[in-house]
């Protein structure tokens, strides 16, 4: 069972730009001859932390995107953690999420399908009930306009 | 007077399923308005712990995250939301408590 995940790791703002090229090739290549397929690489740069880390306060993010079997993932995060330069991970299986996401996409489109469908017949009798709303609504709240003022 | 009175024991009513401030207040009796969760209404379905931007706006100034009572979210996105705080806490994207 091939599952999609996350990896989010920070690395040390003082490594070279070389060395964490270097790393995120490094840890392709190991995802690969262990079997995974990796879908994405997204390099953020440097941000600033929310909080101190062994005492940095900025950190280079950089975000995997696999699709592998469960495995991997202990193999890899092994690997992050001995890293001298990685300051801190964080692994999130998606691929439930991103189950759910496409199948909330799909019934927003079909229900907007089926409105767009029904939409000439639809209108006609709404704007009629909506005028008889308006005529009928000032006589409710008076009542109780006097008493939120006093 | 007659309607001081009648428009009281609203409010006592009112209360236990309220539970806000607003409306014991003693003598005026002033309109809340309705809250709305913001993911129903945009049609947010993906709530990510990487959207640091839209998380701020649901996390308090010293980083606690905003009870549904006042910010108004549905429980089911509330829910989400609380998970991808976090994990955004976890990788330092969001502050576990923010210092002045």
């Amino acid at each position: 069972m091939n599952r999609i995940y996350e990896e989010l790791f920070i690395v040390k703002p003082d490594a070279a730009d070389e060395e964490v090229d270097q790393y995120v090739e490094q840890l392709r290549t190991q995802l690969t001859t262990a079997g995974a397929t990796v879908d994405k690489v997204d390099k953020w740069g440097k941000r600033k932390l929310a909080y101190r880390i062994d005492k940095y306060r900025e950190g280079n993010y950089v975000l995997f995107q696999f699709t592998s079997q469960p495995d991997v993932v202990k193999e890899l995060e092994r690997r992050l953690r001995v890293s001298d330069i990685v300051l801190k991970f964080l692994t999130v299986r998606i691929d439930e999420t991103l189950k759910r996401l496409e199948k909330r996409k799909k019934q927003r489109d079909k229900r907007a399908a089926k409105r767009a469908a029904s939409a000439p017949a639809a209108p006609a009798p709404a704007q009629p009930s909506l005028a008889q709303m308006m005529t009928e609504t000032p006589a409710a709240p008076m009542p109780g306009q006097p008493k939120g003022e006093a | 007077m007659a309607e001081t009175r009648g428009g009281r024991p609203i409010s006592a009513s009112q209360r236990p399923t309220g539970g806000d401030k607003a409306v014991a207040g003693q003598k005026k009796q002033y309109f809340r308005r309705k809250k709305v969760c913001r993911f129903c209404v945009e049609k947010i379905d993906d709530i990510n712990y990487k959207d640091v931007k839209m998380l701020h706006g649901f996390v308090a100034e010293r980083g606690k995250i905003v009870p549904r009572r006042i910010s108004g979210v549905c429980a089911p996105h509330q829910r989400r939301l609380c998970d991808a705080i976090k994990k955004a806490r976890n990788i330092a994207l969001l502050p576990f408590a923010a210092s002045y």
